[in-house]
């Protein structure tokens, strides 16, 4: 146990940075994780990675120190299994009951941002340690790269964890940030930059790197799979604009050959998420290639009927694509979604008289909207709760007889009610101009890298060799011509 | 920041603070994993381990705490979160899944109904009162901007007030919505709203329309 003040005292010296340049204490952490690194595999202080104490949080310096912390937490991790300390024992600890989880809380929201990009393999394995909740991991991902916008295999994981444990709101700081990047490959984040990992980065881009390990090897599927995820999160939510989108950007993956089926689950959410948030069959996303949308309907052909039937507003055809299929609904888990969908069926309809009256009593919309309750009492309170949700721009106006009907004005609200609207969308404009911001600097970073990526060099080569060799041929060509010309003449 | 150890004592002096919906929320959901381990400490995830009225106190708190930032559909996917056992027999949380259905169904003479007639547990009373308020204030600026006139009875209805009196025309009901600047006519017996505008906690002071729409022509530019 000697060793943990000579830990200590090297772990002092990193944090003393006056006078250094980020390059100088660049090396200085680099040497620091090697030197940690060793020290914890070593066979002589392999007590120290077996020594939960390494880990009280009482110990300030050794818990602000991000790198020593993670290497120490992660070797206490991986320790193996022995007569003495059986497989349930080492993981037991690491449940919500067990001794590390405190440990292992506190570590998530306490841990240095900066020192812990030298130690991405680290810190990834705990993070993705499964049995660790959602908040702390959400804290984790905010705290490692507060914008979000470079994917990586943990947001996957959290979206996956918040599904399970129906923590859905827990997901929202994560999942309405932007997705803007992918790790970056170590070679292009070194030519992109010369900034030391230490260093103030304007993107997370700079610092989560295919070499940096903050992320596992991603596929397209993980891609899929993250947005499927989201919008279910969303779903549950009921934000159904949400939901739409995110399922949007699954469906209009670009793909070569073969479809996913990741992408025929999320279209078939689409479609019904489509009718609940716009009470129609939308078209795909404009960069959905055309054989995939003729692939999705010929898949999904049911759920297409479906939203036809609705769109058309017959609820009897309705009711019977519902039963028709009720087996598919319930094989595709989508079984609550239909029910939703037919629950809002008159809500939709009621929000559609709008493109025909300006106004009419209630009786007449029974006779508009015949799947409302028969009573105009209770058919108001139908209509009611729509407009003050909301959903449906409109006003009622009770007559000063109880024996007349109540109108339904559906010519727009009055002044005061739109003056409120506008305070509203001021306050969306603004969300909406931050939101903007963020992207066009995640999209300057995109272009930036972009123009010096080896791919895009490559292919500007390419393109340069292809200009010069159509430039020879067009010369040959011409040659040739006059070649032939020559040959006609001298023939 | 380091919260204090999950208690009885902590609920109820958060219960009784006045802390900013948003706040209440943000501490309660650090309690959860707490609560998580307390119940995982019984053995099995769907048993009342540890202290079941503590557990209680915990979730039907932290069930209001979400109704107060107008989280409805998260305070239902908290109800499935809850230890099935407790959530089945304890009377507190009994009390959180019918005021849920009635919140979530819109059906506002429910909801005064049960927040009012039933049995709460003591500590919990202010948050309860605290959500009254809440759904009281957030039904009247609905009311306001819906009708642009509407018989008393009605009006008394959505905010859980006397319907009977207020169609006999109860000046001290009447009274309460000229309170908030609605007019009210003897003659056809109605009341005509003034559409409540409450300004966004994200809102700022600016000078209007233009300066969004210049915001959005600079982006455009």
């Amino acid at each position: 146990m000697a060793a943990i003040p000579a830990l200590v005292t090297a772990s002092t010296k990193l944090h003393n940075t006056t006078g250094l340049t980020d390059e100088s204490h660049d090396c200085q952490i680099r040497d620091h994780v090697a030197y940690c690194r060793n020290l914890l595999s070593t066979k002589a202080l392999s007590s120290i990675s077996r020594d939960e104490s390494v880990l009280d949080p009482h110990d300030r310096t050794l818990i602000q120190d991000g790198i020593l912390s993670s290497i120490s937490f992660f070797s206490v991790c991986k320790s193996k299994p022995s007569r003495k300390r059986p497989m349930e024992h080492c993981l037991g600890i690491y449940y919500p009951r067990g001794r590390l989880w405190s440990k292992a809380v506190r570590y998530l929201e306490t841990f240095n941002p900066v020192q812990i990009r030298y130690a991405g393999q680290e810190f990834r394995q705990l993070i993705e340690y499964p049995l660790l909740a959602t908040r702390p991991i959400r804290e984790a991902i905010l705290r490692l790269d507060p914008s979000c916008a470079v994917f990586t295999s943990t947001h996957l994981l959290f979206v996956q964890l918040c599904l399970r444990a129906k923590a859905y709101a827990c997901a929202l700081p994560v999942l309405d940030k932007h997705v803007c990047h992918f790790p970056a490959p170590s070679s292009r984040a070194s030519s992109k930059s010369s900034l030391a990992l230490c260093a103030k980065h304007e993107s997370g881009l700079s610092f989560i790197t295919d070499s940096s390990a903050l992320s596992a090897t991603l596929t397209y599927k993980d891609y899929l799979l993250y947005f499927l995820y989201g919008g279910m999160i969303y779903m549950a939510l009921k934000e159904w604009r949400k939901a739409f989108h995110f399922l949007g950007v699954v469906i209009s993956m670009p793909t070569v050959g073969s479809i996913s089926m990741v992408m025929v689950e999320a279209y078939k959410k689409w479609v019904l998420v489509g009718l609940l948030a716009n009470g129609k069959l939308s078209s795909p996303p404009n960069n959905t290639p055309s054989h995939l949308v003729k692939l999705y309907q010929s898949i999904a052909k049911p759920y297409v009927s479906l939203a036809q039937a609705f769109e058309r507003g017959e609820m009897q055809t309705l009711v019977a694509e519902v039963d028709a299929a009720r087996d598919i609904w319930i094989m595709d888990r989508n079984m609550g979604l239909v029910s939703q969908v037919v629950n809002t069926f008159s809500a939709h309809a009621l929000v559609r008289l709008r493109k025909t009256f300006a106004a009419l009593t209630v009786a007449e919309v029974l006779e508009q909207v015949p799947h409302l309750p028969a009573d105009p009492i209770a058919t108001e309170s139908v209509i009611a709760p729509l407009i003050m949700s909301g959903a449906m721009n409109a006003t009622l106006v009770h007559s000063p007889s109880h024996t007349s009907d109540t109108m339904l004005r559906l010519s727009g609200k009055p002044f005061f009610s739109q003056v409120s609207h506008e305070s509203h969308m001021q306050v969306r404009f603004r969300k909406e101009g931050q939101l903007m911001t963020a992207l066009m600097g995640s999209l300057e970073e995109t272009n930036r890298a972009m123009a010096l990526s080896d791919e895009f060099v490559d292919a500007s080569s390419k393109g340069q060799a292809w200009t010069t060799a159509s430039e020879v041929n067009q010369g040959v060509g011409d040659d040739f011509g006059l070649d032939m010309d020559e040959d006609i003449m001298g023939g | 920041m380091e919260l204090p150890p999950l208690s009885t004592a902590q609920l109820e002096q958060l219960a009784a603070s006045n802390l900013p919906p948003s706040q209440l929320f943000e501490i309660l959901s650090r309690y959860e994993s707490d609560a998580c381990l307390m119940v995982a400490d019984s053995g099995h995830p769907d048993a009342s381990g540890g202290d079941p009225q503590l557990l209680s106190l915990f979730y039907s708190s932290f069930f209001f705490a979400h109704l107060l930032t107008n989280q409805v559909p998260e305070a239902r996917a908290l109800t499935q979160r809850m230890p099935e056992t407790l959530r089945h027999q304890d009377p507190s949380l009994q009390n959180c899944l019918t005021l849920l259905r009635a919140v979530w169904q819109t059906q506002h003479a429910q909801v005064y109904e049960t927040l009012r007639n039933l049995p709460w547990p003591e500590p919990l009373y202010p948050l309860v009162r605290r959500y009254e308020s809440f759904f009281q204030d957030r039904t009247l600026i609905a009311v306001s901007t819906s009708y642009e006139a509407i018989r008393p009875a009605v009006a008394a209805a959505y905010l859980g007030l006397d319907s009977q009196a207020a169609e006999k025309g109860d000046q001290s009901i009447i009274q309460k919505f000229t309170d908030c600047g609605w007019t009210w006519s003897p003659e056809s017996q109605l009341l005509h709203p003034v559409p409540i505008t409450v300004p966004s906690t994200e809102e700022q002071p600016s000078t209007g329309i233009r300066d969004a729409m210049a915001m959005l022509g600079s982006r455009a530019s």
